[in-house]
């Protein structure tokens, strides 16, 4: 049994990001408060009331910073909703993603009709982040390591010294993503950079440059899932879920020795677009999960866009703007629209809902109808990432 | 010094102390080896793998029974990055910047991440040989630490 088509998306909502730097007048609210935001802004945009909700589903994004962890009652709580279903995804960059396909196996299933899918999160707000993993506190944190810049530059090095690729070629996905940034009101940086910005921008961790990584900010985001039958009646323009795949803590080759340039995010894609019943050359565009510009090249590798370590020419080659072949992070994803935390999976799926529903602004895509999303998180020690999701997304069945 | 959450305590005798590990019941005898300058990993007793990092269990067949084996020292670079900010980590690490971290290939067969020492961060290179000493946290633990060998 699939779950090809069986749930759709009937409303959305994105809440405003911000450094939360108070002496420029900008909130420093709490995550509660961009739970909350999110939630109203995606009510309102189904057209529904907090009473459409009441009794129904809840699939909650945990923050990255410090929580309780029975943060999803809280929720529900401070939205004065009672929940007959309500999940809390911890899945890092994957949560948003987890949430959509665990929400459509709930309305499939006839717990519940429909589901709220919020996230929100406010590192500018509580600065220190919680225990993500013990072996980051273990053996990483004493050892020298710097977060996941310093892991993601040792796969970056890797893949560099393996397959020839170039700075200019992360660079490419930088600029254009900037680029898509400009024209999207909500981003963090909507100034323009030049390929000489990126390069003679400041190393972190080499090879990683500023640029290559993401700027934090306080926000959250939320979307409504309901069965397909009920959007189709109570939704101008649903977009539907046509495949999910998901594959954590993924090996390539031995556990102790992988190679560590790929990503689970290839088994995913092949799952959801068998699920999906697509190929890949059917695929609109791709919003891949962007912490760092070599997150995204190695996806569109997995992905099978081109061969696996041809990702550098590939973006060279291609036109991946908006405008594109093949349009990538089409709102500047997390590196230029900025990363609310753990609410960041969901950065990239919301601007995928956006396009398939003709509502991208200035940087709509063409007839946009088949969309893939991917969601990665967490790092595993010395390998790569650890949550690997993906999915699909379309205004048809 | 909250600041670094949840680490049970920290280095001692560094005014902005390096964060410390929780030396968890699996992991005993590895942080003790540190401190006599060895470095030990598992090897599972059912099937033979030998597994970095500690882990309740073989990764490979689940065996419980797990040995503490003497690890060589020395290794090869698998990759590698030059740290030149200290994001996410204790500020004690500003005075070591810029500083060379690697993920090393240890003769034993496992991947360790660990600073490389002892050479300029630009000369460090993949499939470089190197070989770890010890660097002491505190009383308890000490971190590998590695340099280039020829
Ligand atoms: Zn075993």
């Amino acid at each position: 049994m699939s779950l090809r088509g069986k749930a759709a998306i009937v409303g959305y909502g994105e809440t405003s990001f911000t450094r939360a730097n108070v002496s420029r007048g900008e909130p420093r609210l709490s995550y509660w408060e961009y739970f909350s935001l999110a939630a109203e802004l995606a009510l309102e945009n189904a057209g529904m009331s907090k009473k459409d909700l009441d009794n129904q589903g809840l699939a909650i994004v945990h923050p990255e910073v410090n929580h309780p962890l029975f943060v999803g009652v809280e929720v529900a709580e401070n939205l004065g909703i009672t929940t007959r279903w309500m999940i809390t995804t911890s899945h890092g960059g994957s949560s948003g993603l987890v949430s959509l396909a665990q929400a459509a196996l709930a309305v499939n299933s006839g717990i519940v009709d429909r589901v709220l899918c919020i996230a929100g999160d406010a590192p500018m707000t509580y600065g220190d982040t919680m225990m993500l993993t013990e072996h980051r506190r273990d053996y990483e944190k004493p050892f020298g390591v710097m977060g996941p810049t310093s892991l993601f530059a040792l796969v970056m090095r890797r893949h560099m010294h393996q397959y020839g690729t170039r700075p200019e070629q992360t660079g490419k996905i930088a600029v254009t993503q900037r680029d898509h940034a400009v024209l999207n009101p909500n981003a963090i940086f909507r100034k323009p950079i030049s390929m000489d910005d990126y390069l003679s921008s400041k190393m972190i961790a080499e090879p990683i440059r500023m640029l290559d990584t993401v700027m934090r900010v306080n926000g959250g985001s939320a979307f409504i899932v309901t069965s397909a039958e009920e959007a189709r009646k109570i939704c101008p323009r649903p977009v539907y879920l046509l495949g999910f795949g998901e594959c954590d803590n993924y090996y390539h080759d031995t556990k102790q020795l992988g190679d560590v340039t790929s990503t689970g995010v290839g088994q995913a894609s092949r799952d959801a677009m068998t699920m999906a019943g697509v190929a890949r050359g059917d695929i609109n565009f791709l919003q891949p999960y962007d912490d760092y510009t070599i997150a995204v090249l190695m996806q569109i590798e997995d992905i099978g866009f081109c061969e696996k370590g041809k990702g550098g020419k590939f973006v060279e080659e291609t036109d991946i703007s908006y405008k594109g072949e093949l349009p990538i992070n089409t709102g500047g994803g997390q590196i230029s629209a900025g990363q609310p935390g753990l609410a960041g999976g969901q950065v990239n799926l919301i601007e995928g809902i956006r396009q398939l529903r003709g509502e991208g602004g200035e940087r709509q895509i063409d007839d946009a109808r088949l969309g893939m999303i991917t969601g990665i998180g967490a790092l595993q020690y010395g390998r790569n990432v650890g949550f690997n999701s993906v999915g699909i997304l379309g205004t048809e069945v | 010094m909250s600041k670094f959450g949840v680490s049970a305590d920290h280095a001692e005798g560094h005014e902005r102390p390096k964060p410390l590990p929780e030396i968890t019941p699996f992991a005993q005898e590895f942080w003790e080896g540190t401190k006599r300058g060895e470095l030990r990993i598992q090897r599972c007793k059912g099937c033979g793998h030998s597994q970095w990092i500690p882990r309740p269990n073989c990764e490979e067949c689940s065996s419980r029974e797990l040995t503490s084996e003497l690890s060589s020292l020395s290794g090869v670079v698998y990759s590698f990055t030059i740290i030149r900010q200290v994001v996410m980590n204790s500020s004690a690490f500003e005075a070591e910047l810029p500083f060379a971290l690697a993920a090393i290939e240890l003769s034993s067969g496992v991947r360790l991440i660990a600073q490389v020492v002892d050479v300029e961060p630009e000369k460090v290179s993949i499939g470089m040989k190197v070989e770890a000493s010890f660097e002491h946290l505190s009383d308890k633990v000490a971190v590998p630490k590695f340099h280039p060998i020829v």
